[in-house]
């Protein structure tokens, strides 16, 4: 079958979707259902139905222009930052009032969006969850003005963290700032910077005391990308793409006034803004799992075979489980309550679930799946295209801490168990 | 709900396991005597009026200790069994005397084999059809032959229904069909709980125990290899947490999704259970495979829950009858 064949008979599988929601952990409730109503007419009217064709081997420039205008459409809606609170344009509008958007309530929405089979806010990503929460939780009340209308607005964002050197032991970047005058000069080499082609600004960390202890020599900046001394390189993935980075910076000058938080506070910064978007992130992620991907799978698969009939209950017992543990994590770190590796759990169980699901589509996909060259920008790593989801989910288990690291963490943090001893 | 009695389970929760960390076996007076018994009997018969929730507690506590009496049997299905009933003399006098403690059920679930609790049990109630077909509760006498597994921290028994007569038929309320299914889904999700609490106990005492123990000069909670596998124990677990808090909710309030929900929680924590019980014996080492340990008591109890009342491929079966 060709791929445009299996993208038209996806396009089909999206009634039988909507039909067949999966909504678990949600008590059900009438202002919910109004509220679920009101998101399925308007997905019904504005999720383009041709997207993943046209998407499917789309250049550059077309998925670029495709993520702004879906991403101004769901703005217009209230649906692009439900998570943000009302103030800076997030929440929930309704009769001209704003108000936070409860946790059931933007999983509702979630579940609408990939029930409908919308695209995926790929390109907005790091804007309106990374550099949001850092702002929101570190920012000053300047750099909030100038950047979170901005973002609403279509500026993109790419997270300057990784290094050739410090990948895993991040904490060991050797990017360096040094202050001269009310600006600070850049040189170093960042590294995995996803869409860094396209980004305007970048969450920059960098070193700014070098004689300190690494953890507390390091700042978190904001870094205009049109910067002179920035040079962004694309680097070819695994499944053939070129949207992570490699970025240079020599002798960048970044102002001042865009330090976030205390200078050599950077790594404090940091941690305390990856945990709390950390779960907001996997909210839709898990109801993206649960809504279209293993709907398809079991579209997909041979049903009267009880082994295949097994291992599907098995993921579906899963993703229900992992639908629960991102709804608490996100409502415990509302309430201030959330455990130092719940986030790491969700992250290890969403990113090695991914794996085994995607895995097993491809084995069910057969021969047939390996056709598919090309699947369709803008969605997920839930597509149904199975084998490049399957390869591309590795982008979860290695980035963003791998999976070794989030164990470590949930051993160290969660368990209290003794640190490895550092080699001198 | 969860939320809004979070503080009465915790208080439950930690009297629970003040009394059994005493002794491994409790008698029954003992269990009638905390009032546990009676957590789910209606206030008009001797009980607490609580729900389901409240005896979930209970169950995971009674595995997080590996406590051996007969609460699964007398009082978890006993009291859920009676409640599913139409209110009848015989019915509400059965429900006061188990709430106080004088009577002591046992039920028989759609088997004669590996009944719970049914050894020493004063009568037995037997869910079966009538003669229409329409599910009913004998209340029977017992012929009881005790059937020894390799826990000994359950009481299981064969009993026999043949030259007894019932004493009593007594009909469900509401669909009988129903409310078999129902009380499947209890006893479902009354094991997971058990199966919940131990693997709780079971990943504490390694943590506790890599701490402490040393080798090639530093507590072996300090190696990847160590850390790695405990780790892996509490993603298990707090999965498990969540699809039995999922399962206890809908059970509680007799959800349409109930039976969903119990063979999620079931299928998934039982076999969790399973395998954090064996990384528990793997990590204690040589010390981990003594009797004296004890993991191994908690590791026959996992693998007993894991096939009562339905095996995980049981389960599963069921959930994916549902994609058809």
């Amino acid at each position: 079958m060709s791929p445009s064949k299996r993208a038209a008979e996806r396009e089909d599988m999206r009634d039988n979707l909507t039909k067949s929601r999966t909504q678990a952990h949600i008590r059900p409730s009438v202002d919910l259902d109004e509220f679920r109503t009101t998101v399925g007419s308007w997905c019904e009217e504005h999720v383009p139905r041709d997207w993943r064709q046209s998407q499917t081997g789309a250049g550059d420039a077309e998925f670029v222009r495709f993520q702004k205008s879906w991403f101004a459409e769901l703005h217009r809606a209230g649906y692009a930052v439900p998570h943000w609170p009302s103030e800076w344009g997030g929440g929930l509008r309704t009769r001209g009032a704003a108000r936070k958007m409860s946790v059931p309530e933007q999983i509702v929405l979630y579940q609408e969006l990939a029930a409908y089979d919308a695209p995926r806010l790929v390109l907005a990503f790091v804007g309106i969850h990374h550099a949001a929460s850092t702002l929101l939780v570190a920012g000053s009340d300047e750099q909030r003005r100038r950047h979170l209308p901005a973002i609403l607005d279509g500026e993109i964002w790419v997270q300057g963290f990784s290094e050739p050197e410090a990948g895993s032991d991040l904490a060991s970047l050797r990017t360096s700032a040094r202050r001269i005058g009310d600006s600070y000069v850049v040189n170093g080499q960042k590294l995995w910077a996803s869409g860094g082609m396209h980004a305007d600004w970048c969450l920059l960390l960098a070193r700014t005391d070098p004689d300190a202890p690494k953890r507390k020599g390091i700042s978190y900046f904001l870094l205009d990308m049109t910067t002179p001394g920035v040079e962004v390189r694309p680097i070819r993935n695994a499944i053939g793409d070129s949207h992570f980075c490699e970025i240079f910076l020599n002798d960048v000058s970044i102002p001042a006034a865009n330090l976030v938080g205390a200078e050599n506070a950077g790594w404090q910064v940091a941690q305390a803004t990856l945990g709390a978007e950390r779960g907001l992130t996997m909210l839709e992620l898990a109801e993206r799992l649960g809504n279209a991907g293993f709907r398809w799978l079991v579209q997909a698969s041979p049903l009267d075979d009880p082994i295949v009939a097994d291992r599907l209950a098995r993921f579906e017992t899963e993703i229900a489980g992992l639908r629960g543990l991102c709804r608490k994590v996100v409502e415990d770190n509302e309430a201030g309550t959330a455990g130092p590796a719940d986030a790491s759990i969700v992250k290890l169980y969403y990113s090695e679930l991914l794996q085994r699901l995607t895995d097993f589509g491809t084995e069910i996909g057969g021969l047939a799946a390996q056709t598919e060259l090309a699947k369709p920008m803008s969605s997920g790593w839930e597509s149904g295209c199975w084998v490049l989801d399957f390869i591309g989910s590795w982008e979860w288990t290695i980035p963003g801490g791998s999976s070794e690291v989030q164990r470590t963490i949930i051993a160290e943090r969660g368990l209290g168990l003794p640190r490895e001893p550092s080699v001198a | 709900m969860a939320h809004e009695f979070e503080e009465f389970h915790q208080e439950l929760r930690s009297v629970a396991s003040d009394l059994l960390a005493k002794d491994r076996a409790v008698e029954w007076p003992v269990l009638a005597g905390a009032g546990w018994v009676g957590l789910e009997v209606p206030d008009e018969f001797g009980g607490a009026g609580a729900t389901f929730a409240e005896v979930a507690v209970i169950c995971e506590e009674m595995g997080r200790a590996a406590s051996a009496n007969s609460y699964l049997g007398s009082a978890v299905l006993a009291v859920g069994t009676l409640k599913a009933l139409q209110p009848s003399d015989t019915r509400d006098a059965l429900l006061s005397d188990v709430a106080s403690g004088t009577l002591r059920l046992a039920v028989a679930l759609g088997s004669y084999e590996f009944v719970p609790d049914a050894d020493g049990a004063d009568r037995l109630l037997v869910v079966t059809t009538d003669s229409e077909g329409a599910p009913v509760v004998d209340v029977a006498a017992l012929a009881v032959t005790r059937q020894p597994v390799v826990d000994e921290t359950r009481r299981l028994a064969t009993v026999s229904a043949d030259g007894i007569e019932a004493a009593e038929v007594l009909r469900f309320a509401g669909d009988p069909e129903e409310q078999v299914c129902r009380l499947h889904d209890r006893a479902a999700v009354a094991i997971a709980c058990d199966s919940l609490g131990l693997s709780e106990a079971m990943l504490a005492a390694t943590v506790s125990y890599a701490k402490v123990r040393h080798q090639f000069g530093r507590p072996i909670g300090s190696f990847q290899a160590v850390k790695h596998a405990c780790a892996d124990m509490q993603v298990a677990i707090a999965v498990s947490r969540q699809l039995v808090s999922a399962a206890v909710e809908a059970v509680a309030e007799g959800r349409q999704d109930a039976s969903t929900a119990a063979a999620m929680a079931k299928s998934y924590t039982c076999s969790a259970a399973v395998d954090v019980a064996g990384k528990a014996m793997q990590l204690h080492g040589g010390i981990g495979y003594t009797w004296e340990s004890g993991i191994h008591v908690y590791l026959k109890r996992a693998i007993l829950n894991r096939s009562l009342f339905g095996s995980p491929a049981a389960h599963r079966k069921r959930l994916a009858q549902r994609y058809l």
